[in-house]
């Protein structure tokens, strides 16, 4: 087992008393699942994802990333191993601005020490058809582009599991249909646990495993194998 | 790896222009204090040379007997150039007539600091002097031309001696500025002292030995001597703080120029602060995204804190050099302008440089970057998380402990820094009170005016805290700015009524009581300005409420001490016990300000009005009771007023004066000092012809001195203002910039709604308008209250009112932040909609 959630709660305290972000949610991902949270806005998938990324610290319950569990480390801990086990990619694509498409990419491999960050970065970056422009800043490349920049840096340093919050949520049909596109073939070549928080049904119809989110609950959803 | 992420970052932000505020806030501190302190430095060192030539060396050895040659050999071996100059009192005659002179025999190398200046004729034009007069000869006072009836080639006689007198002394840098030197000076060479038949033992002889050399051998020199000195018979003097209008002026200067460039630097911190802290939260973002990608605490430290040292670094290099070109080219153009060279700077100008550089970017960085380092990686999904202000404290501990170290270490003075600091502090919350009571007001008024005007109140209003901080350092930059303009103009207004075009340029002596009427008549027959004629009686003060005071000074020391003006050689009881000059007087003379008791008015009781440096230093108050010897008669008068006297305004000045009632029996001279334009000097002989007792002295000499001075002073401070008004409007920009973001926002909101950009761009200058008015009026406020303190306290000028600037200010306020903010925003401003949005995105 990769990933598991066990009575994981979310509660955030409000002017008007504590508000219950997640209910008791129990869920177990395996090696190389491609697992799709779908869900209203609000419905809590960003809380749950951020949770199982260790982005954030439960209210109470676990997650346990390869039996190691994440309430028990410290922040630093929890970086070591997003920086070991973790890639992202977010709706906003969150590059960073005064790093070139290059550097953005080797930057993950770069922050946990790897050697050879630099040819592993250029070979992304041609996977995802940006080998000409890997001198470019993020603000010279178009939203298409620069989530192809961040699918590729997510992808750097080989990690054995990908958060994607909504991927395709800022671009267009056509560029989301292409980026979902390369999403899945890296997915695939790399052999990566993909968790994806998607609004685009096609999108999570591509996901082996279909979990909807409602008003704090988890529930699995029939999914047929893409 | 952190490191080449560290120099990747820095590269790309540089280049993109991120860091382009931050940098230049450094740079433009270490380039103001570098520039400042060379700058000073050297004027300094250029002043303290040209001050020794009022010593006309850089330290005399001087003794009532005799100086051991071994000495002598000692300096000379350890570099210093020396030279003998022995003084004394003596009868010289010529035909049958005879007067009171001051013989000065010197030798070669005299003097050693500044020039000898001699003329062909009485009060001719001068010239700077070859050597000195041969043997046999001797160069003579104007003065003694009058008194001797000589001519140019006859002969006077000085004990044993002749001398052929050849040549008119019309400049000697020692003689110093005193109306008392009041025999006329002959100048004769050392090596015929001797056949003079004058110095016996028991003469009353100064011998002086003039030295000169590099600082470095003078020390050496000191410390072998001073072991050696007898107290009672040798002194060892420099050329110190005295208390001659050109000391005053230059301490003005240099408190100023202190003071000056430590707003400035002052600004340029701030403007560090402003500009690190939005650097750091433009970075949030790139935290958050590192923190999520794995990166630890200890990384990202490393990262920023490295990032921000080479930015340091950088900076602190460029601003070195930029400040010492500016410098140079000032002090090339300064030295040109005022025919003068001005001695190179120690390195201690480029340590306290970079010291100021470093200490200002790291510790006003710190803060931010901790918040830095403390951003959640949830804020990669949740963009409101910032970092929490837990430890907000540190920032004020750590940016006021700078503030505060940069005053001290700048100054070196703990009064002047705290005081500064402690009022800096209740300013700024007093300020940021006005500021949020400013705001709230001119939103009610916002409220009844057109839609631009509205929404410019309302953007007020909104950022009412952040705007409350940025009033807070406009304020402050616009107060510095105001303050450092008014304080120039007070100062500079203040050298010119000293020293106005018609102040007095010759002062006459020893004019006897016969001529008083005449001469006065002369000056106004000829259309000469000049001061009231005060009586002089010689006198000394021997007691003070009975209890006797040391005394028994020869006169010879008293002519020393006073052609010295060397106020701080005079040590208090002793110093008093000599000879004074009394004068009586029905009214309180002009540029005298009583401090204490009341002027005599009517009153005929025995009484006198102490100067008020003299009563403070011999502890003299109100009712005390002085008694007086004037020449074997002894009186004791009652102390009724204690006064202060201008000692810089070139007119008669008195320690003590009486009422007419007791004095007036007293043989009297009298002095008087008066104005004689270029053009009428050759006049002055025959215009004193009937007065062959009076002395002329001339201060243009001296004069010319002071205007050359404070013309250097001058111009340095113009350099200084310029970088003051340079730091300020750095500080402004640095403030606008910070605000960009927010204002990024809700122009994209207002556009999408569909405001006209006209309607935009209005409102962002009536707010900036606004912000600026009330910033500049609160400066106006601010500065006022500072400069009434400093011009009390620090400047001992008196304090005035600037009515024109409570409009100047909120005016000057609105204009320059309004045309800042509105050249930064306007490329926002120009463009389109969906740029906006993605350049937010």
């Amino acid at each position: 087992m990769l990933i598991q959630a066990q009575q994981l709660e979310k509660t955030v305290d409000t002017s008007e008393g504590p508000l219950q972000i997640l209910q008791p949610i129990n869920v177990s991902i395996n090696a190389g699942d491609t697992v799709a949270i779908v869900g209203a806005s609000g419905s809590g998938k960003s809380t749950l994802l951020s949770l199982l990324a260790g982005l954030d610290l439960a209210s109470s319950g676990e997650v346990l990333i390869e039996n190691e569990k994440l309430s028990e480390l410290d922040e630093e801990q929890r970086a070591k191993v997003r920086a070991d086990k973790v890639g992202f990619i977010f709706q906003s694509f969150l590059l960073v601005p005064s790093l070139s498409a290059l550097e953005n990419v080797m930057l993950p491999a770069e922050l946990a020490g790897h050697k050879g960050a630099e040819k592993e970065a250029r070979e992304l970056l041609a996977k995802v058809g940006l080998e000409d422009r890997w001198h470019h800043y993020p603000n010279q490349l178009s939203g298409g582009e620069q989530q192809r920049v961040a699918i590729a840096r997510a992808f750097v340093g080989q990690p054995k599991i990908l958060f994607a919050d909504e991927p395709t949520g800022n671009l267009d049909a056509k560029t989301g249909g292409k980026v979902e596109e390369l999403l899945f073939d890296l997915n695939k070549d790399y052999g990566t646990t993909l968790i994806v928080v998607t609004h685009d049904q096609r999108l999570a119809k591509r996901c082996q495993r279909v979990l909807q989110m409602d008003a704090g609950q988890l529930s699995e959803a029939a999914q047929d194998v893409a | 790896m952190w490191h080449k992420i560290s120099f990747r970052l820095l590269k790309h932000e540089l280049k993109r222009g991120e860091l382009t505020i931050m940098a230049l806030a450094i740079i433009l501190s270490v380039t103001a204090v570098l520039s400042l302190s060379i700058f000073s430095d050297r004027l300094q060192a250029g002043l303290t040379e040209r001050s020794s030539e009022f010593l006309a060396a850089d330290r005399v050895l001087s003794s009532r007997r005799d100086i051991p040659q071994e000495w002598l050999e000692q300096a000379g071996q350890m570099n210093l150039k020396t030279s003998w100059k022995v003084v004394f009192n003596s009868m010289a005659f010529a035909d049958e007539n005879m007067t009171l002179v001051d013989i000065k025999a010197v030798s070669d190398g005299y003097p050693l600091r500044g020039q000898l200046e001699i003329a062909d004729e009485p009060f001719g034009q001068g010239y700077v002097a070859e050597g000195l007069p041969a043997e046999g000869e001797a160069w003579v006072a104007s003065q003694l031309f009058q008194a001797l009836q000589l001519d140019i080639g006859d002969d006077i006689e000085v004990g044993n001696s002749s001398f052929k007198v050849t040549k008119v002394v019309t400049y000697e840098p020692d003689v110093g500025f005193s109306v008392f030197t009041d025999s006329p000076n002959v100048i004769i060479r050392h090596s015929q002292l001797e056949e003079t038949g004058l110095i016996q033992p028991g003469s009353r002889v100064r011998f002086n030995v003039l030295m000169a050399g590099d600082n470095s051998d003078i020390t050496a020199y000191e410390d072998w001597l001073l072991p050696r000195l007898n107290d009672d018979t040798h002194s060892w003097r420099s050329i110190e703080d005295g208390d001659s209008p050109l000391s005053r002026s230059l301490n003005r200067a240099e408190r100023f120029m202190m003071l000056a460039s430590l707003l400035g630097v002052v600004l340029a911190a701030t403007a560090v602060a402003v500009a690190a802290q939005r650097y750091c939260q433009r970075n949030y973002d790139v935290v958050a995204i590192f923190k999520t990608l794995g990166a630890s605490r200890q990384q990202i430290r490393r990262i920023f804190l490295l990032h921000l040292l080479l930015l340091t670094a950088a900076s602190v290099a460029v601003g070195m050099a930029l400040g010492w070109a500016i410098q140079y080219v000032v002090i090339e153009w300064v030295a040109q302008k005022l025919d003068a060279t001005l001695p190179q700077a120690g390195w201690q100008p480029y340590a306290l440089a970079g010291a100021t550089g470093v200490i200002s970017a790291v510790m006003f960085t710190l803060y931010p970057l901790f918040r830095l380092v403390s951003i959640p990686p949830l804020r990669v999904l949740h963009r409101q998380l910032t970092a929490g202000n837990a430890v907000r404290w540190l920032q004020w501990v750590l940016s006021g402990g700078t503030i505060y170290a940069l005053l001290v270490i700048y100054s070196q003075q703990w009064w002047l820094s705290t005081a500064l600091f402690a009022g800096g502090a209740v300013a700024a919350v007093i300020l940021l009170g006005l500021g949020r009571l400013f705001i709230s007001a001119s939103r009610k008024a916002g409220m009844q005016a057109g839609s631009s005007w509205r929404l410019a109140m309302a953007g007020l209003q909104r950022r009412a805290a952040a705007n409350s901080v940025q009033m807070l350092s406009f304020s402050t930059a616009i107060m510095l700015l105001l303050l450092v303009i008014v304080l120039r103009n007070d100062l500079l207004e203040d050298w010119k009524r000293q020293l106005p075009a018609d102040a007095p340029n010759y002062f006459a002596i020893n004019i006897a009581e016969d001529n008083v009427d005449d001469m006065q008549s002369m000056f106004e027959r000829e259309n000469i300005p000049s001061t009231d004629l005060y009586p002089i009686v010689p006198g000394r003060l021997t007691h003070i409420n009975g209890e006797k005071l040391e005394d028994e000074v020869t006169k010879e020391e008293r002519d020393e001490e006073v052609s010295d003006e060397d106020a701080s050689e005079n040590d208090g009881r002793e110093g008093i016990g000599r000879e004074l000059s009394l004068t009586w007087r029905d009214s309180l003379p002009p540029n005298n300000e009583l401090t204490a008791g009341e002027w005599w008015g009517d009153n005929a009781e025995p009484q006198v009005s102490v100067e008020l440096n003299v009563s403070e230093r011999l502890d003299i108050k109100v009712g005390d009771e002085l008694r007086f010897n004037l020449g074997g008669e002894e009186f004791t008068v009652p102390v009724t007023s204690l006064r202060k006297a201008d000692w810089n305004t070139l007119q008669p000045n008195f320690y003590m004066i009486f009422n007419t009632s007791t004095l007036e029996d007293f043989p009297a001279t009298y002095i008087t000092s008066f104005r004689l334009d270029e053009e009428r000097k050759s006049d002055l002989y025959e215009l004193f012809k009937p007065f062959p007792q009076a002395s002329l002295i001339d201060l243009d000499a001296m004069i010319d001195q002071i205007r050359e001075v404070i013309g250097q002073v001058s111009l340095a401070i113009v350099f200084v203002l310029v970088l003051v008004i340079i730091a300020g409007a750095l500080v402004l920009v640095a403030q606008v910039q910070a605000s960009m973001e927010e204002r990024q926002k809700e122009l994209v909101i207002l556009r999408t709604l569909g405001a006209p950009g006209k309607l935009l761009s209005r409102s962002i200058t009536y707010e900036f308008l606004v912000l600026g008015a009330i910033s500049g009026l609160i400066a106006t406020l601010a500065m006022e209250i500072s400069l009434f303190i400093l011009q009390n306290q620090v400047f001992n000028m008196t304090p005035v009112i600037h009515w024109k600037l409570w409009l100047l200010g909120p005016a000057f306020g609105a204009v320059v932040v309004a045309v800042l903010g509105r050249l930064s925003c306007y490329r926002l401003i120009q463009r389109n909609t969906a740029q906006l949005i993605r350049k937010l995105t």
